[in-house]
């Protein structure tokens, strides 16, 4: 990682970005961290990043969040690129299972967050389009859904329930397979 | 207005109703179709995106393996809907569906009927929605049926040009053993089950032999029969026709094609056997869009299946794509109409039916190996529509 890592410092030296978030808190990150966010590389690729990328949308708790999430995988695909030329070896792979398992950790220890940090999340991955974040969110949304009712689902969730009477037994008649 | 409490927005805050619908979208399509439809009853927005058709797609899409339709042995009441491997996601209970069959189509509709009733049912197993069809004859057909104990036969096909299902159906006028005629039929399904209107059988013109109703299968649009051995008063060698030879009646056009399709092993079967001793069989099946040719046998300790796939069909020819040699499956040999291929899947491998012991199994063609998928099970189809289809 170190050794892949390297190269990358001194091109991110070059190239670092401020992200200022809804409470003008900035950021400096490097560009591959950035980058992970689809939204901030079409800016970069557009030219308009001087002066910092506001992100009005975004809270400084939630963007400190965001960018420990992609520093940590903006690191992970800079390991997957030296793989092919560097190392070949199975030396090389064990270092990578490691590290895959490393990333799978911390993945796992970022969830940990209250429900409403984890929808603060899920719409940053949202508007920042950064698909790794938000294919990890809501995988942790659709667990927690899995063999509820829909009562303990709006429940869990905070969810109004806008069905008429009439409108839910009509659902219900229709999905009654679901429920047996 | 009300004042708002930190309570209330600590509520709105890890309120779910917060989530874009592009995220919710993301979330919800992991789950299975069973979780789904239970969560439309959670709200109006969760009804509305599990029901939109680009979900409904995308979690077609995104859910690999086929579904089954199948009647369990047993259950006289009810269809189930099963998955590769062999898991129960539905069950649907369907009123007068003692002694139907599931016949072997593979649409986002079934067909239930019988040999030997004259009535049908088509069935959507997305919506549980049932269409019992008519079972009083064409006008051109009446007093030529005795309805009361009829031979029949049911093929439910789908013109795509147009959208619409059709149902085939053939029944026999009484006393056909001794040289009596087949009648054919055809119903029209009008699209949307709250059409008040019944639709009703057309009769339709007999094709230059008789044909065997029960090998009839649908591919395409067309129903394929093979040529009866059994009615009198033309035999095979007097029409010329072999035993593998293939009628098909086209159901865009309502027309029986013109002329026989010889399949690739009459002449070497017809030859060497006696028909009457019924030692091999021949059969039809519909696998990956073709027609395919299933000749059927004993040899020795073994049942052996062959599998000969239709390639083109005005100049084309015939490919043996697979021959199963096992004694895994055994029916004995008056029960060898009994196993039938349903489907092959995208792995490679096939899925088989043997309706006498009732077992669904997998068979890998590579290593001759089997799993089994499911026991008991009388009947079987395949459904290519989403359980979460409302239409």
């Amino acid at each position: 990682m170190a050794s892949a890592g390297s190269g990358d410092e001194k091109a991110a030296a070059a190239a670092m970005i401020t992200l200022i978030s809804s409470d003008n808190e900035k950021f400096e990150v490097t560009e591959a961290t950035a980058t992970l966010s689809q939204t901030i590389r079409h800016m970069i690729e557009d030219g308009c990043t001087d002066g910092g990328v506001p992100l009005p949308n975004v809270t400084s708790k939630i963007l400190a969040r965001v960018i420990e999430y992609c520093k940590k995988h903006a690191t992970a695909a800079a390991g997957e690129e030296g793989s092919s030329s560097s190392f070949s070896d199975a030396a090389f792979l064990e270092v990578d299972r490691a590290f895959l398992e490393e990333l799978e950790e911390f993945d796992d220890a970022f969830l940990e967050v209250d429900r409403a940090t984890l929808f603060d999340l899920i719409l940053a991955a949202n508007y920042l389009d950064i698909k790794g974040l938000l294919n990890l969110t809501c995988q942790k949304v659709a667990d927690s859904v899995k063999g509820k009712t829909p009562e303990q689902i709006r429940e869990m969730y905070n969810i109004v329930n806008d069905l008429t009477p009439e409108e839910e037994a009509e659902i219900r008649r229709e999905t009654q397979w679901a429920f047996e | 207005m009300a004042p708002v409490t930190r309570g209330m927005r600590a509520r709105a805050a890890a309120s779910l109703d917060r989530i874009p619908h592009d995220a919710l979208f993301e979330a919800l399509l992991p789950l299975p179709a069973r979780e789904l439809c239970r969560l439309r009853a959670v709200s109006r927005a969760w009804s509305s995106l599990t029901s939109d058709p680009a979900f409904v797609g995308a979690h077609s899409a995104s859910h690999q393996g086929p579904l089954f339709l199948a009647r369990f042995r047993g259950d006289r009441a009810r269809v189930y809907v099963i998955d590769l491997a062999g898991a129960v996601l539905k069950r649907l209970a369907i009123a007068g569906a003692a002694g139907l069959h599931v016949q072997p189509t593979r649409l986002p509709l079934a067909c239930l009927a019988a040999d030997w009733n004259a009535s049908c049912r088509v069935l959507n197993p997305a919506t549980g929605a049932v269409r019992a069809l008519p079972p009083g004859p064409a006008p051109e057909h009446r007093n030529r049926v005795i309805l009361r104990d009829p031979y029949t036969f049911f093929a439910l096909g789908l013109v795509r040009s147009t959208g619409q299902y059709k149902v085939f159906r053939m029944l026999n006028q009484l006393g056909f053993l001794d040289g009596g005629e087949q009648l054919f039929e055809v119903l029209t399904l009008n699209n949307g089950s709250n059409d008040p209107i019944i639709p009703s059988w057309t009769a339709q013109p007999k094709p230059s032999l008789c044909i065997e109703a029960c090998t009839g299968v649908v591919v395409d649009a067309a129903v394929y029969f093979l040529v009866s051995r059994g009615y009198k008063p033309v035999t095979l060698h007097d029409a010329g026709a072999r035993s593998d030879h293939i009628l098909s009646f086209d159901l865009a056009t309502e027309q029986w094609r013109r002329g026989t399709l010889a399949g690739p092993i009459g002449q070497e079967i017809d030859g060497a056997e006696d028909f009457l001793k019924r030692r091999h069989r021949l059969g039809l099946a519909e696998l990956s869009g073709s027609l395919v040719l299933v000749y059927k046998r004993r040899e020795e300790v073994f049942f052996v299946m062959d599998m000969w796939f239709r390639t083109g069909f005005e100049n084309g020819g015939w490919e043996k794509k697979y021959t199963l040699q096992t004694q895994v499956i055994a029916p004995i040999a008056d029960n060898l109409d009994h196993v039938r291929p349903v489907l092959v899947l995208d792995d490679g491998r096939l899925v088989i039916h043997e309706a006498q012991v009732g077992v669904l199994i997998i068979w890998d063609p590579r290593t001759n190996s089997f799993v089994e998928l499911r026991r008991l099970i009388d009947s079987v189809g395949v459904f290519t529509g989403s359980l979460l289809s409302i239409q």
